[in-house]
């Protein structure tokens, strides 16, 4: 039998990864979508046809129960959610509805259900807070440092609240920073993937940069939805954090994307302390002990590989736009 | 000097009626935010509300937090609303995480646009602590919340301490240890056991129908905890703190001192319905209050044995003539 998943925010960087791996692995793939009429966008275009979607919101609870009542899916993948730390503060209001209820809401929408499918919920690394640069687990004491992170902490305690209550196969994958090409621009990756082809082909002088300090563990969206279905497939249901275990500062990052667009760093960098956040971690690390040994999954795509695949695709995308 | 101004959500409850009588006493001019309901529920109020100015609002609406501030100009704002009962939030886990969760974003923002150089003080629950990290519970323990209720005040606690650190606000989270008084719900067990045996010693009831009687929590009197409150307010800087007696006792213990007191045996009267036994999500909570100790000079000044017989005492006076509270007797045992 085909097994079917539904997958929200199936549009996004990650859902869209997901669903495409997903399709490859034999699945009937569901996407909750709020206006399927807004067509695949840019991330859906090579899968577009092959979706079964559903008009939703995770604001509306009897939608969720209804795309659940029609797409009966096995698994369930909640990648839904207004994903910008700055924005959370800018609307902390909304940013708590979609990050926090919404999850809330998917979680009584599959207990209406029957409770028997399987939940992924995209956590965070931003509901730990800064850590001075210590390795983040599954046992580290949650302390995010804003609105975006609260909501997230939210969702990853209610989950596993429903867990235990319901005996759900609901898991939280604490996601550290994962980046591709698909990113957005308002992050930093790819901002600084972005800024250094638009150097390389003369269409910016500088790149303006917050805080070159601060330090992430970033990896490869690819291999992190790998890592949400892997966590579905086990026997018993868990929290499990995903990162590659190395931290690289911003400033790395920006040493990695000029290297890799060919751009001689003297004189193209610009640090603008009006772009640093408030409640901004400095420091992110994860320790993926658990995934490696209990779902054998690795970070396998490299920090220098993943940023050279973003310039490379900014550079072809700004040569056809010019 | 003019008079300080206190603004008060939750004034209709058990907490937010002892504060606002002891700020009164304190010489503050008490604001309340109420919501508007077709029939009142000011029983708490009785003897103040002449002295109390009601504005009428919701936490779910910012634009009426903003207004009710605007009009009361406060100087301390005491956030006591919420959806407080743990085997309700699983019932009506959305209208939990608004109220509880979302309610606080509202009462921040509000008072950011309207009174940032206000003090704000957000009612923090043991329910955050859960399944404990550590026993006793400080401040510093990780908070492993175990329902919607414990974890949608987490999140309320979260956003107190990230809006005073990102935008300098006074902000304190007081983590309160359970507290109880005569004016406790009747779905709540202390109260419950104090009523029934004031009922029971009254002829008015015949038998209460009990959960687990093993559960242990720390119980205080929640005269003593708004206390704690408006002390951290008067700090020089906003932290947070456990409020609690650093004393557990069982639902057995309450059901033994509240017979003591109206000199009856309990075994003939107390049924354990095993429909009433909530599965042991949360562990024994027991607090830790040194750094309120420490830093406030706070310390509960009514212990568990005098706190149920005064309950019991107060049920007995109140009962005889109380249709109104009679009622309920039979509904809570029967549902809770």
């Amino acid at each position: 039998m085909t097994r079917r998943a539904l997958i929200t925010g199936i549009r996004g960087q990650d859902g869209s990864y997901l669903a495409e791996l997903l399709l490859e692995k034999g699945y009937e793939v569901h996407g909750l979508v709020r206006r399927a009429a807004d067509g695949p966008g840019p991330n859906l275009q090579a899968v577009w046809e092959r979706l079964v979607l559903h008009e939703g919101n995770l604001l509306d609870e009897r939608s969720l129960r209804e795309a659940l009542a029609a797409a009966q899916p096995a698994e369930v993948y909640n990648l839904a959610a207004v994903s910008h730390v700055p924005l959370s503060w800018e609307r902390p209001v909304e940013s708590a509805e979609v990050n926090a209820l919404g999850p809330l809401r998917i979680l009584d929408a599959i207990v209406a259900g029957g409770g028997e499918a399987r939940l992924f919920q995209a956590s965070s690394s931003e509901i730990f807070g800064g850590s001075g640069g210590a390795p983040q687990d599954e046992s580290t004491p949650l302390r995010p440092s804003s609105p975006y992170g609260a909501a997230k902490a939210y969702a990853h305690q209610v989950t596993g609240a429903y867990r235990s209550r319901h005996d759900l196969f609901a898991c939280s994958g604490i996601l550290f920073n994962h980046e591709s090409p698909r990113r957005p621009e308002r992050f930093v990756s790819r901002r600084v993937s972005s800024g250094a082809a638009a150097i390389k082909l003369g269409l910016a002088a500088d790149l303006a940069i917050g805080n070159l300090e601060a330090r992430r563990d970033w990896g490869y969206a690819p291999d992190y939805v790998e890592a949400a279905w892997l966590m579905l497939q086990r026997q018993e249901p868990g929290d499990y954090v995903l990162g590659s275990g190395r931290a690289h500062s911003v400033a790395e990052l920006v040493d990695a994307a000029f290297a890799a667009a060919g751009v001689e760093p003297g004189g193209r960098l610009r640090v603008d302390p009006a772009a640093t956040r408030p409640g901004d971690n400095d420091y992110a690390l994860a320790d993926p002990a658990k995934a490696r040994e209990i779902l054998g999954w690795t970070a396998r795509t490299g920090f220098a590989e993943t940023i050279a695949e973003m310039v490379q695709a900014d550079l072809e995308r700004l040569r056809l736009a010019d | 000097m003019r008079r300080r101004r206190a603004l008060i959500t939750g004034i209709t409850g058990q907490d937010g009626s002892y504060l606002a009588e002891l700020l009164l006493e304190k010489g503050y001019e008490v604001h309340g935010l109420v919501r508007r309901l077709s029939t009142e529920n000011h029983v708490r109020l009785h003897g103040i509300l002449d002295r109390l100015v009601l504005h009428s609002g919701d936490l779910l609406d910012q634009r009426s937090l903003a207004a009710a501030m605007r009009k009361s100009r406060p100087d301390e704002i005491y956030n006591l609303a919420a959806m407080s009962f743990v085997a309700t939030s699983w019932e009506q886990p959305n209208l939990t995480a608004e109220f509880t969760g979302l309610g606080v974003v509202n009462v921040l923002e509000a008072m950011r646009e309207v009174c940032p150089g206000a003090r704000f003080y957000q009612a923090s629950s043991s329910e955050m602590f859960g399944k404990v990290r550590e026993t006793p519970q400080r401040e510093e323990t990780p908070f492993y919340p175990r329902s919607p209720y414990g974890v949608a005040k987490v999140f309320a606690h979260h956003l107190t301490v990230n809006y005073r650190e990102s935008y300098d606000l006074f902000a304190c989270s007081g983590i309160l240890f359970n507290h109880e008084s005569p004016r406790r719900g009747l779905e709540f067990v202390t109260r419950k056991i104090s009523h029934a045996a004031a009922a029971i010693k009254l002829g008015l009831a015949s038998e209460v129908k009990l959960g687990n009687l093993d559960a242990r929590r720390d119980w205080g009197y929640a005269p003593d905890y708004v206390e704690a409150m408006w002390m951290m307010l008067q700090q020089d800087a906003p932290d947070d703190f456990v409020i609690g007696t650093g004393e557990d006792h069982s639902v057995a213990d309450v059901v033994a001192v509240a017979f003591d007191e109206i000199g009856l045996e309990p075994e003939p009267y107390v049924r354990q319905d095993p429909d009433l036994v909530r599965p042991a999500e949360v562990d024994t909570l027991i607090a830790d209050a040194s750094k309120a100790k420490r830093q406030l000079g706070w310390e509960p000044a009514t212990r568990f044995e005098r706190l149920i017989r005064l309950m019991v005492r107060a049920d007995l006076e109140r009962l005889p003539g109380d249709g109104v509270q009679r009622l309920p007797v039979a509904a809570s045992a029967g549902a809770r």
